[in-house]
């Protein structure tokens, strides 16, 4: 009964604690936290008090950390849900944070039935990016509003405590949730039966996971593979969506308790369980956003399905891209002779404005008048006064069609001049500002 | 960023000395166009870049052939890789620094590549037409 309570407050507190993604509030906190189960029927344990003080702590710290990430009205909305029956609790909880952290905002705790396992699904542990823990929170955020919604007694972290029951220990026996890091076999019941104490709630919990699926579910896979992505520092973004896309049809996932440096991936229903199954799973999924991603580059590949096809796709794409440049080069090599570029028309400013745009496809339209004008005088000086950053590229645009005749007539003139003339440098490191390193690569040789 | 680059590569090629031979300039317009690939800022710091950089400072300097590698790396024999479908080999050997690379990370630099890739091409066609206008 004891271990039961405490490991479904285990569960809960590994779930919110996902958010957290540090722990050095763990102490302040764990206090806060460790005092208000004080009101639940039994003390905890040594070690339930221990598991608490992690979870608590990184309560805390979701909070803290990634308060700023998450909209102020899913925070109320999650303390709402957590100062019921137990209010001394939530309170307890929710006090320590803004002692720790600058961020007053309240502690995301997501009290919906699919709180657990979203949470479990939370790369908190092991300090993911913030990136993963504000796409967490925000998706619990959304989530949790359906699963207020949706759960009659809401779910509230405190408020398990006391009732905790069967309930964990029936649950946990149902799905082989798997447990990467291990940290406790009931926490996962207790994750799951976040909602209920009783057997009965069990189903009724999966029903209603069921039942905000989308959300649920998304938040939940997201914070698996997000944390694994924390883990891992890589884009979390094209795992969110995997995992909503892929996951939305499957059945309630299994909370896994996730160990601070382990990565938290969710078993589904009817899956393997084993570490290198999920492994698998989250790699194929990674693939497949990847394989998404190219998709959208490579032209023509939307009707194409299947790795292989689009495999093939992008080899031919890649090679057709290569083969372009080499040919563009031989062309450029043959075409780029003074003789052909005529200064005047191409000082026309129709003429550059369109010929910016699709060389350089920048944000910033270029300025063309001044440069015009500073084109047409030949004046190195000028070219090379350019300031601002826009200009480099803007000189560039203008000078696109005037390169071949500026630099061999004008520029050769100019740099007889003086091969380390000041105007040089200048035009040379102000024309061509983006590029710091090839500036030395810019000295005229005469 | 790309685009500065090969503009300056391309200026510095013209003016230099005008080599009869077509294939030369060919060749250091193609290394100047890579160069500026893998010098744009959105790649810098892609395994790609750096693979592509190496290598074309390996071509530059053919003197030097003890320096081929300064960063051992070992190659392990990742066509037999399950995973990976068949024509992942070849992709390897089209992106550069695809050797060394996991197959996630792979489609991953392949995309960037890409882009890069496509960018350059629509620079250098862009150029052409200005010059020939």
């Amino acid at each position: 009964m004891d271990r039961d309570l405490f490991s479904h407050i285990d569960t809960d507190l590994n779930s919110i604690s996902y958010l957290s993604l540090n722990y050095d509030h763990f102490d302040s906190a764990l206090s806060s936290i460790v005092s208000s189960p004080s009101a639940a029927p039994t003390p905890p344990g040594p070690n339930d008090s221990l598991v608490l003080r992690e979870l608590i702590g990184r309560l805390g710290t979701i909070c803290n950390n990634k308060s700023a990430s998450v909209g102020a009205g899913d925070h109320s909305a999650n303390t709402s849900c957590y100062s019921t029956p137990l209010s001394s609790p939530p309170k307890s909880l929710l006090h320590p944070l803004p002692n720790m952290n600058p961020n007053p905002n309240p502690m995301p705790f997501v009290p919906d039935p699919g709180f657990a396992d979203r949470a479990a699904r939370m790369p908190c542990f092991g300090g993911g990016p913030h990136m993963a823990m504000s796409g967490q929170l925000s998706r619990v955020s959304s989530s949790q509003s359906l699963m207020d919604a949706g759960m009659t007694g809401g779910v509230q972290l405190e408020g398990e405590l006391p009732v905790r029951e069967n309930g964990a220990g029936g649950r946990g026996a149902n799905n082989g949730r798997k447990r990467k890091a291990g940290v406790k076999g009931k926490g996962k019941e207790a994750s799951l039966a976040s909602s209920g104490t009783v057997n009965s709630k069990i189903s009724e919990e999966d029903q209603s996971a069921k039942r905000c699926r989308p959300d649920c579910k998304a938040g939940e896979k997201k914070g698996g593979t997000e944390e694994k992505n924390g883990n891992c520092s890589e884009n979390n973004n094209g795992d969110r969506e995997n995992k909503n896309d892929s996951d939305s049809n499957n059945a309630n996932a299994k909370p896994v308790e996730p160990p601070k440096d382990y990565i938290h991936v969710r078993a589904r229903r009817g899956q393997a369980t084993d570490s290198h199954s999920l492994a698998e799973r989250v790699r194929r999924e990674k693939i497949s956003e990847r394989m998404k991603l190219l998709q959208d580059l490579v032209p023509g590949c939307n009707k194409v399905t299947g790795k292989a096809v689009m495999l093939d796709e992008i080899i031919n794409y890649v090679q057709s891209l290569q083969r372009q440049v080499e040919f563009l080069s031989m062309k450029l090599a043959t075409v780029n002779t003074p003789s052909d570029v005529n200064m005047d028309n191409l000082l026309q400013k129709d003429m550059q404005q369109p010929l910016y745009r699709s060389a350089f496809s920048y944000p910033n339209q270029p300025q063309v008048a001044p440069l015009n004008s500073l084109l047409a005088t030949n004046s190195i000086p000028n070219l090379g006064m350019q300031p601002s950053s826009n200009l480099p590229f803007d000189g560039f645009g203008n000078a696109n069609p005037q390169i071949g005749g500026f630099w061999e007539d004008d520029l050769q003139s100019v740099v007889q001049m003086g091969f380390g003339q000041n105007q040089e440098a200048a035009l040379s490191s102000q024309s061509f500002q983006g590029s710091g390193p090839s500036s030395s690569d810019m000295k005229i040789e005469l | 960023m790309q685009a500065l680059h090969f503009l300056q590569a391309l200026a510095r090629i013209a003016r230099a000395a005008p080599k009869p031979a077509h294939s030369a300039r060919t060749r250091q317009i193609r290394h100047a166009a890579y160069a500026s690939m893998a010098h744009s800022s959105r790649s810098s710091r892609r395994t790609w870049s750096r693979a592509l950089l190496h290598r074309l400072r390996q071509r530059q300097r053919p003197g030097r052939l003890l320096t081929v590698r300064r960063r051992v790396r070992i190659v392990t024999p990742i066509t037999s890789r399950p995973e990976e479908p068949a024509r992942a080999e070849t992709l390897r050997q089209l992106v550069p620094g695809g050797r060394g690379m996991e197959y996630c990370n792979l489609l991953e630099e392949t995309a960037d590549y890409v882009q890069c890739l496509r960018a350059q091409v629509q620079l250098m066609q862009t150029l052409l037409d200005a010059f020939s206008s």
